[in-house]
């Protein structure tokens, strides 16, 4: 392979394309986290007023069930309903097939590593956790386990008695793959710890 | 310097002849980031077969969490005699209860969609009882009153024409109940080929989900107000059985066929089966015994050359009223020589539910099909699952290299998410080029593995216009109720492609059809004074090789000749029939009739929408007619009740549904999705495939939820964002210094400044 001027601009033009649009991909995907729980807030506290879910944009095939506050690390974020990957890009979603956020029985809310659940790296056993639930209500929960698991066996049983949170991310934190790995944040209401 | 800039150019030559090798390694990085999803992927895969699920541990879930109750044992035997052009089917279901408590079975079973469902027989030791025709909801009541009241009871419903559920109430520990249900059909003939099929499974069909229409005035809780295009999802959604847990409702089968003809050649597609023939006649049994309900029966047979029948007569008396079935193949002649200009518009369901062998054999199809266009066509490509896309703005010329965009195209599809079949379908009969040069034909290809019917039927009848509508069925259960009728509707034609070697001879007939004029303005002439009631009405065209079957009642003792007239393209043609008193005399021609003349009726029905359409006038002779004639309709079904009670008082009943197999070539993963919220890929579709499904049984549900040993699964949380950012700022670096290496060649090689060699260049306004 002879290497000429004109194959060495090719392929410099190339890799800017390749890699401009790369990088403009992922700044997309980290603006849009971002922008979209500014947008859920207003759809959240309509929500809350009305008593109903509100859609934060036309097109949403997802609203907000809940808000989830980690006071000490000053984490906050409106999670939704559903975790596809769609819901997940813009926050933390409730998979749907675990309890309501607020009621009895484990509640699984997901988040992505790099956004919306940073935070969760940096709890520790005893902290508390906030949350909100669309019904307003407020509920208290202590963290009382910090586990890495498989995707695949969880060993979360959502109908065990008791009223449990289990807030979900990726394992490792500063890897760029993505793995079978999570780490979970397990935490017990305040009124069940007594 | 010049030392110095020398030595940095033979490092910087050297440094870009390894330029290949550092490509190659940035390649393989993405690769392997990729290879690291899937590898993310693939344990939620394996997870759906739980290791400690055992065989036979068929379980449903009861109404308190934590109890089960064991679904019933079905076995099916079938037995099937064909008469010349008409068959008649008995199928026989055992249900068996294998459980300690009083239990009712709920079978969903599919049927020809012609079936004329006539015979409900209840046996319970020695005892026979014989079920009764009775209006839908006094059926109902019947049942369920002696439900209740602790009796033995069966009900067989109308789910859909090709889909019926069989419920049996107070089956005991250990016992078992035998149902016969037993139904007339007409034989099928295109192109001298005469073909029955027997459906053995129901393919979970999707159900898109209930729309969003506002959020206003509704219940605080859960808020949303819907329309729910499937009103009756729970009913048609039985829970599947996994295929890992084994193939379950073993079924046998024998055949005994009575051609009327020297017989050439006998195929069971899709079985393999024992025949032993005689000139005329043959009995068929299937070689293994006994199969599971996985994929539908089909045997097709031809007559020996020279001994083509083109006209049967048969003729029944039946309550002082005589009855007549019909058929007769037109004279065709030569193939035409001109074919006329076409504009064929291509759809294809790339949906989850064609995954498997389905999706090879559409492209496959498809393919076929582009091959046949000439120049002179027009065409344009739809593809749909739960999204649509249209290949072109509008249909264009079918030259080389619009076909091969489009072979492209259709080459790269995947199958995979939902089945919103309506919006592309729309997209397909939209006509904005109104060019009636060209005969406008629709070729839809899908499995039509879909609940909402009714809406897609709407859609034919207000849109089709001049298009013609050709579904071709593919996969091994497809939907062929929603194909045959979408056909009439659209005034097309129903091919179906059950395996990969179908292919060639069934495209070969579809295009005999798509590229002949159809015969069209048939019109009957009944010999003069005599009053007759003929169905379908009014006749539909025919395509090339297909025969006209036709219905009809008559005062007893009617004599006289029939005449039919049509045209195929300017050529008008006769056909004149003797109808003698001396026809052959044939069971259950009277209830084809009652059958056909339902079916128009619910035609008429669907095409009457709109707002003076007289809904209730339409029901009301279709239940005159189906209680008449003994036959299970939309409005009607069979019932039969014994009067011993059999359950002791104070003992509980508990509802179960009996459990499908999923047909063959069908994945359960694209289908239902992995088990719970495993990974997101496809959540959109599946989520509506799994839910609505889990809703389905109102207490019990399928126990394939693993969560008791494994725990729930837990989604994919880790964004691809990262790893984007870092590949795109690794390679703008790579290019900036590829750049430079560039800018500094240039440098050398000009010797000096790289702008002076081009003095010439300017900036142009």
């Amino acid at each position: 392979m002879r290497i000429t001027p004109t194959f060495l601009l090719a392929a410099a033009l190339g890799l800017t394309a390749l890699g401009g649009w790369q990088l403009g991909q992922g700044l997309y995907m980290d603006a849009k986290a971002e922008l979209a729980q500014t947008l859920l807030e207003n759809a959240w506290d309509k929500s809350k007023q009305t008593g109903k879910p509100v859609k934060a944009w036309e097109w949403a095939d997802t609203w907000p069930v809940a808000r989830v506050t980690a006071p000490r690390v000053k984490g906050t974020a409106i999670v939704l309903a559903g975790a596809s990957g769609e819901a997940l890009a813009f926050g933390p979603g409730h998979l749907s097939n675990s309890a309501e956020p607020g009621a009895d029985g484990t509640s699984v809310i997901a988040a992505h590593r790099d956004t919306h659940f940073e935070f969760l790296k940096d709890m520790q056993i005893g902290d508390a956790v906030e949350l909100e639930a669309h019904d307003g209500e407020s509920h208290t929960y202590i963290v009382d386990d910090l586990k890495v698991v498989r995707a695949d066996a969880s060993g979360i049983d959502p109908r065990e008695p008791g009223k449990r949170l289990a807030l979900v991310t990726c394992f490792p934190f500063n890897t760029t793959e993505q793995g079978p790995l999570r780490y979970v944040v397990f935490a017990t209401a305040e009124e069940d710890l007594i | 310097m010049a030392a110095l800039t020398l030595n940095t150019d033979r490092q910087l030559v050297r440094l870009f002849s390894l330029l290949p090798l550092i490509l190659v390694c940035l390649v393989l990085s993405i690769v392997g980031a990729q290879a690291n999803r899937l590898a993310d992927i693939s344990p939620n895969v394996s997870y759906v077969s739980p290791n400690d699920m055992q065989r036979g541990a068929l379980l449903l879930k009861g109404k308190e969490p934590g109890k089960f109750v064991e679904a019933p044992v079905l076995a099916t035997d079938v037995d099937i005699q064909v008469t010349g052009p008409t068959g008649r089917t008995r199928v026989t279901q055992r249900f068996e209860n294998p459980g300690e408590g009083w239990v009712e079975g709920i079978y969903v079973f599919p049927l020809p969609e012609d079936a004329a469902v006539d015979t409900l027989k209840m046996v319970i030791g020695d005892k026979v009882i014989e079920g009764e025709i009775k209006e839908k909801v006094e059926a109902r009541r019947i049942y369920e009153e002696a439900r209740d009241a602790g009796q033995r009871a069966s009900l067989v419903e109308q789910e859909r024409p090709n889909l019926f559920t069989n419920s049996v109430a107070n089956i005991g520990p250990g016992e078992t109940v035998i149902i016969q249900i037993e139904y007339q059909e007409t034989i099928r003939q295109s192109n001298n080929t005469f073909s029955l099929r027997f459906p053995m499974v129901v393919a979970p069909r999707y159900n898109p989900q209930p729309t969003i229409v506002h959020t206003v005035d509704i219940d605080n809780r859960n808020g949303w107000g819907v329309i729910d295009p499937v009103p009756d999802r729970d009913r048609i959604e039985p829970p599947v059985q996994h295929p890992d847990d084994g193939p379950i409702n073993p079924v046998t089968l024998t055949l005994s066929l009575d051609a009327g003809f020297p017989i050439d050649r006998i195929v069971s597609h899709h079985h393999e089966v024992r025949i032993e023939r005689g000139e005329r006649n043959a009995t068929l049994t299937l070689k293994e015994g006994d199969v599971p309900a996985d994929r539908d029966f089909e045997l097709t047979w031809t007559p020996e050359e020279g001994s083509e029948p083109t006209a049967a007569l048969f003729r029944e008396t039946w309550k002082g009223e005589d009855y007549l079935l019909l058929m007769v193949t037109p004279p065709y002649g030569e193939e035409a020589q001109t074919a006329p200009a076409r504009e064929v518009i291509f759809v294809i369901d790339n949906s989850g539910s064609m995954a498997g062998e389905s999706m090879p054999q559409a492209k496959e199809s498809l393919l076929k099909a582009l091959d046949r266009l000439k120049p002179t066509d027009t065409f344009n490509v739809v593809r749909f699952d739960d999204t649509h896309e249209v290949l072109f703005d509008t249909s264009i010329r079918a030259d080389r290299e619009n076909l091969n965009v489009a072979r492209r195209f259709v080459r790269s599809l995947e199958a995979d998410g939902g089945t919103e079949m309506l919006p592309a379908l729309q997209a397909a009969l939209n006509d904005p080029l109104n060019d009636t040069s060209r005969l406008r034909q629709v070729i839809f290809l899908t499995d039509g593995a879909i609940g909402n019917e009714q809406q897609l039927f709407e859609a034919i009848v207000d849109q089709a216009g001049r298009s013609r509508l050709f579904p071709v069925g593919i996969g091994s259960a497809p939907n062929s109720y929603f194909m045959t009728r979408a056909a009439e509707m659209g005034r097309g034609a129903f091919t179906h492609i059950g395996s990969e070697a179908q292919i060639a001879e069934r495209m070969k007939e579809l295009f005999l059809k798509l590229e002949n004029p159809a015969m069209t303005d048939l019109r009957l002439v009944w010999p003069d004074g005599v009053e007759a009631e003929a169905w379908p009405t009014p006749l539909p065209d025919l395509y090339r090789g297909e025969p006209i079957v036709l219905s009809a009642k008559i005062a007893d003792g009617t004599e006289g000749t029939l005449r039919l007239t049509g045209k195929a393209g300017d050529d008008v043609w006769v056909i004149d029939m003797e109808i003698s008193d001396e026809a052959p005399n044939r069971a259950g021609v009277s209830q084809l009739w009652a059958r056909r003349k339902i079916a128009s009726l619910e035609a008429a029905r669907t095409m009457a929408s709109g707002g003076g359409a007289d809904w209730d006038a339409f029901d009301k002779e279709i239940t005159e007619v189906a209680l008449a004639h003994h036959l299970v309709s939309r409005l009607t079904s069979l019932v039969a009740v014994d009067k011993t009670p059999a359950r002791p008082a104070g003992e509980e009943l508990t509802q179960t549904e009996v459990p499908l197999n999923l047909p063959a070539g069908w994945e359960f993963e694209k289908v239902f999705g992995e088990p719970d919220a495993a990974a997101p890929v496809m959540q959109r579709a599946r989520a509506g495939a799994v839910r609505s499904m889990l809703a389905a049984a109102p207490a019990p549900m399928m126990m394939a939820d693993a969560s008791q040993t494994q725990g729930i699964a837990l989604p994919q949380t880790a964004s691809e964002a990262p790893a984007l950012i870092a590949q795109g700022i690794m390679m703008l670096l790579l290019a900036l210094s590829l750049l430079a290496g560039w800018f500094l060649w240039m440098k050398r090689s000009s010797n000096g400044s790289l702008f002076e060699r081009r003095p010439s260049f300017k900036w142009r306004w």
